[in-house]
């Protein structure tokens, strides 16, 4: 089966560079076969290499890529439990989100490049998770930013459109480029960038707290932020929403916005090395889970709420590698595939059936209406708030107990998740209270056709049953050290989000609470407006970076270096004129020009014999 | 040169700027000043002069003074060989043998080319020629 | 004058005598492909005197001449430069009315006077060399005597050569009043004794005589007018071999003398130099008029020259110096010459009478693609493009600057030929522009003068391809 790991990317590269060529030829839905299909049979690939794994790590050496020095760079694979996992979210997920695209985006003028686009980010996303060697890893991490970058601006017309692709792309290029760092420093550390090498190397060479060490894994981290939109990189995910929303489904949920994830746990035997980094990393998380579960709070755009969300659940997933728990955030990270592209998908078809209504307050009542939508997507919150029994209550319930065990400042790290499970639970039933229940604002003028059905329904089961499924990740971390932590501790933690829900209940289905009142109360309209705004970080960096920048650029477009040149140009022009006139053309000014340069060389040899 | 050894060259400078200036102010100061009708003519010795001083005369009297001229000097480096004839011996008449020579080739040269004629030009070419235009 | 080997001095006595000759013929009939093929081949005669005369050297020759091979080796170089004009003017005068006959013979005299100035070695002999040279070249000048730009083009430059030659006489008395003699060693050998001052100041009122036929700054002025006014073929052989002789009679009195051991001369010489750099240069820069940009650039061409006069003084061995100046001399002249001459060809090509002014160049590419190329090859020489004679020279000049560390005057020549390249190109970029479709040629020239121009193109491309034999050459005889 090893041998036929390169067909896994390679399916749908074909399908993309296939499409490419010929996609204005072809009708829609050849389009659509050849888009879903690729990728439908890369998964069935992912699920016979999944039914015959015995347990060890899986190598394919394709061929050398590039060979300079010491740097030997191979087109190679390395498939273990954590490889896998990853691909079978890719490519399931995917599947069922290509399935939904061929519905959703139908009579779209650009049909086929849309599907180019996807199934080249499916084969940049593979890559990036096979690849046995950081570089090759690099190489797939900067496609799926590419691909991303394409597809958030792929309604190009609209200008907003591409302003989010541009800011989404040079956030997380500002990452980029500290994980380049990351990667020199690493290869002249070691002399290699295999993973498993550089590992093992790094088990000998670095005693604990090695600063450079430290500081290698620091820098990785920063690409593991912007990538998965994490404080303080996060900003650009809110406005990739932009984007189709399938793609928002499996690029900015799913798949993509977790590589950072899969980065940290991938190279996790170097972060286990530099412990401050580590608890950077458990920091980051808890931070980024809070500030934008209030974010989520306060939008009202059904996509930016799952869009918050998603950062608020990534920072689960770092809280999780933070405090050790590999696995559990391994398993979050493929539950919050499930229910979180359930959520988008059940919100893209909202949004399909509403003539592309985006804002909540214009909805309303549709629990009858679209009661396939419904129910997917009371499953999904149920998920995503981790009520008991769903897919995310398993793994986020694990994430919890391992902060409140974590060495450093545990309870701290608890009360944080524990707070954030609650405002999930709260952000994540107001959307479906408001949505679905109380006066129906706008009717839906169409039901979803069996290709968006079929992907909803299969992701409902995954969504409630996902949790059960676990993942085969126990031979490529450490054995977490399974304390079991105290009852309160577990009854608060399964508690929370049931309250959520209830505040939930009183404030947005109108029982006791307004949250109307709330939120006109100065203070309340004050922290409405300011995390509406996402903490106003935009503004922040707006005033920090943009502006400077923008000021920079309008100082630099005058070209105030060339002008130097400009001005020898000047000069040499200018002394032309002058010695130009004074070629008039009368023989007397010639005679008397050359009667004073007698004197002046008379002058100059007398000078100079002193 | 010392700035010692051009003082004189400097005092004679400025005495001869001085005795100009004293001589041509001298005059403007004490020379009476008239208006009259015969102040701005030409002085000629009492006489009245007649017609335009500018008196086209015909070309070929500068050429003839021009030949004059170049004869006439050749003429002295003949007397030159001449006075010392017998020191200079073969080689200085050898010499100015060449020199006559050529003297000789430009005389046929000039007769020739129509240089020594008068009026009515000989020199081929010149017949078909456009006419010098006038300007004015 | 016994005991003379008369072949030492044969280029002299074929060209004199050729004249003598020549005037006869003239006057016995007047025949103008007649006398145009005899002057041919009486200037080819003295080039290839040259090579017999090569037996009897080194010789002096009376005080005044001194054959050697730096007299034959600029001989046949300026022989031959005659004997180009001469070529290519025939195509010029065309079907001028009146007498052509006396255009070679001034030709050929004036290639005499150069040839002289080759030879010279006292003052005498280079005053005689001079006002040959130049009284044939007032009435080169002003030969198309129906035109206005020409005669006005002859009388400024008779007028000003007159007031050259009196700072340039003046300095041969002071000279004489100083130390006595007035041949070349025999000045080297006074300087010593010599009162410095009056020394001094004579030996920069000739160097200022010279400087004007050289037209350097301050003395430069003339030079636009009079390449302007000037016949093409004859431009071309003022400024090749006019400015050769001149030169070249400069750079042995310089050598022989022993000169360049006056600081307050290189003094002098530097600041020329660096000042005809920049102000040839910079008056060339925007200017339309194309022979007037060539005459700026010869400015600045001279000015480079210059710079070897300067090494010698700081160099061990002037040699290189000598070596460099030689080749870029060739190398300048070959250049030059090839410059006028497709111009006065491209002019008749192209149906007016002179190309004037830039816009007139305005898409000669597309209609005479030949003769543009070539003149491409000369403007990218003078401009000093690598594989033609004039990178190879700059190069020259450049390590003999190099081995004298005359860093000033080397930042100026580069600053010189960055301007340069600005109008240099300019040119070529007119030429290449896309044109009116006008009818092709209105005249082809004969075959002689293309004959003429493809030699000298091939010999510009030769000497800058493969210059190692000419460099050898050089270092044997100088």
């Amino acid at each position: 089966m090893k041998d036929l790991l390169w067909l896994i990317p390679a399916l749908p590269l074909a399908s993309a560079t296939l499409l490419i060529l010929g996609g204005r030829l072809m009708s829609p839905r050849i389009v659509a076969a050849l888009g879903v299909g690729s990728v439908g049979a890369a998964a069935i690939c992912v699920l016979l290499t999944v039914l015959q794994w015995q347990g060890a790590p899986l190598e394919s050496q394709l061929w050398t890529w590039m060979q300079v020095g010491e740097l030997s760079a191979g087109v190679s694979f390395y498939v273990d439990g954590l490889t896998l996992v990853m691909l079978s979210v890719i490519t399931g997920v995917g599947f069922l989100i290509h399935l939904y695209s061929a519905e959703f985006m139908a009579g779209d003028e650009s049909y086929a490049r849309y599907f180019a686009y996807l199934n080249l980010f499916v084969t940049a996303m593979l890559t990036l998770v096979m690849a046995d060697n950081l570089l090759l890893l690099f190489f797939g991490w900067e496609g799926v930013g590419a691909c991303s970058y394409l597809l958030i601006g792929f309604w190009h017309f609209d200008a907003a459109n591409g302003a989010a692709a541009r800011k989404a792309f040079i956030v997380t290029r500002a990452g980029d480029a500290a994980m380049a760092l990351g990667l020199f420093l690493l290869f002249a550390e070691f002399g290699t960038l295999d993973i498993q090498a550089m590992s093992a190397a790094a088990g000998e060479r670095w005693e604990v707290g090695n600063p450079t060490a430290v500081l290698a894994t620091a820098l990785l981290l920063g690409g593991a932020v912007g990538k998965s939109a994490q404080l303080p990189l996060h900003t650009w995910l809110p406005d990739a929403m932009a984007g189709p929303t399938p793609v928002s489904a499996l690029i900015h949920a799913a798949t993509m916005v977790t590589a950072g994830v899969y980065l940290v746990a991938r190279t996790h035997e170097l972060f286990l090395l530099a412990p401050p980094t580590l608890l950077a990393v458990a920091i980051i998380g808890l931070l980024t889970l809070l500030l934008a579960a209030f974010a989520a709070l306060c939008q009202h755009d059904i996509k930016r709420i799952l869009a918050w969300s998603t950062i608020s659940q990534i920072g689960y997933m770092f809280l999780g590698l933070g405090v050790g728990a590999w696995g559990a955030s391994v398993f979050h990270l493929m539950t919050h595939a499930f229910f979180k592209a359930l959520l988008f998908l059940a919100a893209g078809a909202i949004i399909h059936c509403l003539h592309h209504e985006h804002d909540i307050r214009n909805m309303g009542g549709l629990r009858t209406r679209l009661p396939l939508v419904f129910i997917s997507f009371l499953i999904g919150a149920a998920a995503l708030s981790a009520l008991p029994l769903t897919s995310g209550f398993y793994s986020k319930d694990l994430i919890v107990l391992a902060a409140f065990e974590a060495p450093v400042a545990g309870p701290w790290l608890w009360a944080g998740a524990v707070l954030g499970a609650f405002l999930t639970a709260l952000y994540s039933f107001r959307l479906v209270f408001v949505v679905f229940f109380g006066r129906t604002n706008t009717l839906p003028d169409r039901q979803p056709g069996p290709g968006m059905a079929t992907p909803l329904a299969v992701l409902c089961a995954f969504a409630l049953v996902g949790g059960w499924l676990g993942v085969p990740v126990s031979n490529v971390f450490p054995e977490a050290e399974t304390g079991h932590a105290a009852l309160w501790v577990e009854v608060i933690s399964i508690g929370v989000p049931l309250l959520g829900l209830g505040l939930a209940w009183l404030l947005f289905l109108g029982r006791g609470l307004d949250a109307g009142d709330l939120v006109a109360s100065p203070p309340g309209q004050a922290l409405y407006g300011f995390w509406h705004a996402g903490w106003r970080v935009d503004g922040l960096y707006d005033w920090l970076w943009v502006k400077p920048y923008m000021g920079l650029a309008a100082l630099l477009r005058s070209e105030p270096v060339d002008r130097l040149y400009g001005a020898v140009v000047g000069l040499c022009r200018l002394l032309h004129r002058a010695l130009s006139n004074s070629q008039t053309g009368r023989l007397r000014q010639y005679g008397t020009v050359m009667v004073v340069g007698v004197i002046v060389l008379l002058n100059i040899v007398w000078r100079a014999a002193g | 040169m010392r700035s010692t050894e051009l003082l004189p060259f400097v005092v004679y400078f400025a005495a001869v700027i001085l005795l100009v200036a004293t001589m041509l102010g001298l005059s403007w100061l004490l020379g009476q000043r008239r208006a009259n009708k015969a102040t701005n003519m030409p002085f000629e010795s009492g006489v009245i002069s007649v017609g335009s001083s500018q008196i086209q005369l015909s070309v070929e009297f500068y050429l003839i003074a021009i030949f004059f001229v170049i004869f006439d000097l050749e003429t002295v480096f003949i007397f030159a060989w001449a006075i010392a004839f017998f020191e200079l011996g073969w080689a200085g008449y050898a010499a100015i043998m060449v020199f006559i020579v050529v003297l000789g080739v430009a005389l046929i040269y000039e007769w020739r080319s129509g240089a020594l004629d008068w009026g009515q030009k000989t020199r081929r070419g010149l017949e078909g020629a456009p006419p010098i235009e006038e300007t004015p | 004058m016994s005991g003379v080997n008369w072949w030492a001095i044969a280029p002299l006595l074929v060209l004199s005598g050729g004249a003598v000759l020549l005037m006869l013929l003239v006057a016995a009939r007047r025949d103008t492909p007649l006398s145009w093929i005899t002057t041919a081949l009486i200037l080819a005669a003295a080039a290839l005197s040259c090579l017999p005369a090569r037996e009897a050297i080194p010789q002096a020759v009376t005080p005044l001449l001194m054959a050697d091979s730096y007299a034959l080796f600029f001989t046949a170089l300026f022989a031959i430069c005659g004997l180009v004009t001469v070529i290519v003017s025939h195509e010029y005068l065309g079907e001028r009315h009146g007498e052509n006959e006396e255009f070679f013979l001034l030709v050929l005299l004036s290639t005499l006077g150069a040839v002289t100035l080759a030879y010279a070695n006292h003052f005498v002999a280079l005053l005689l060399g001079m006002e040959l040279m130049g009284v044939s070249l007032y009435a080169l000048i002003g030969y198309p005597d129906k035109l206005e730009l020409p005669l006005e083009a002859a009388i400024k430059y008779l007028v000003l050569s007159a007031a050259a030659s009196i700072t340039f006489v003046f300095g041969f008395a002071l000279l004489y009043a100083a130390v006595g003699v007035l041949d070349y060693p025999g000045i080297g050998a006074a300087l010593a004794s010599a009162d410095n001052p009056v020394l001094l100041a004579s030996a920069a009122m000739i160097v200022a005589g010279l400087g004007y036929k050289l037209s350097v700054v301050p003395f430069h002025m003339w030079t636009p007018d009079v390449y302007e006014g000037a016949p093409a073929p004859i431009t071309g052989f003022l400024a090749a071999v006019s400015k050769g002789a001149i030169f070249a009679a400069l750079l042995r009195w310089w050598m022989a003398s022993g000169l360049y051991e006056l600081p307050g001369l290189l003094t002098l010489v530097a600041l020329v130099a660096g000042a005809s750099m920049l102000v040839g240069n910079l008056l060339a820069l925007l200017q339309d008029n194309i022979k007037r940009v060539l005459a700026y650039s010869s400015i600045a061409h001279m000015g480079y020259l210059l710079i070897v006069l300067v090494a010698c003084g700081l160099v061990a061995d002037p040699h290189l110096a000598k070596e460099a100046a030689a080749y870029y001399l060739v190398a300048y002249s070959l250049t030059s010459l090839a410059a006028f001459t497709l111009l006065g060809l491209l002019s008749r090509a192209s149906g007016s009478k002179e190309l004037a002014s830039l816009d007139d160049l305005t898409g000669l590419f597309w209609r005479q693609p030949g003769l543009s190329l070539l003149f491409t090859v000369a403007l990218l020489s003078l401009a000093g493009i690598p594989l033609t004679a004039g990178f190879v020279g700059k190069f020259y000049l450049f390590s003999a600057g190099v081995a004298g560390s005359l860093w000033g005057l080397l930042a100026l020549l580069v600053i010189g030929s960055a301007i340069g390249l600005y109008y240099y190109l300019r040119m070529v970029y007119r030429m290449t522009l896309a044109g009116d479709a006008q009818p092709a040629a209105v005249e082809r020239p004969g075959w002689p003068a293309r004959l003429t121009c493809y030699g000298l193109v091939l010999a510009m491309l030769y000497l800058g391809i493969v210059p190692g034999p000419l460099m050898e050459i050089l270092r044997t005889i100088l």
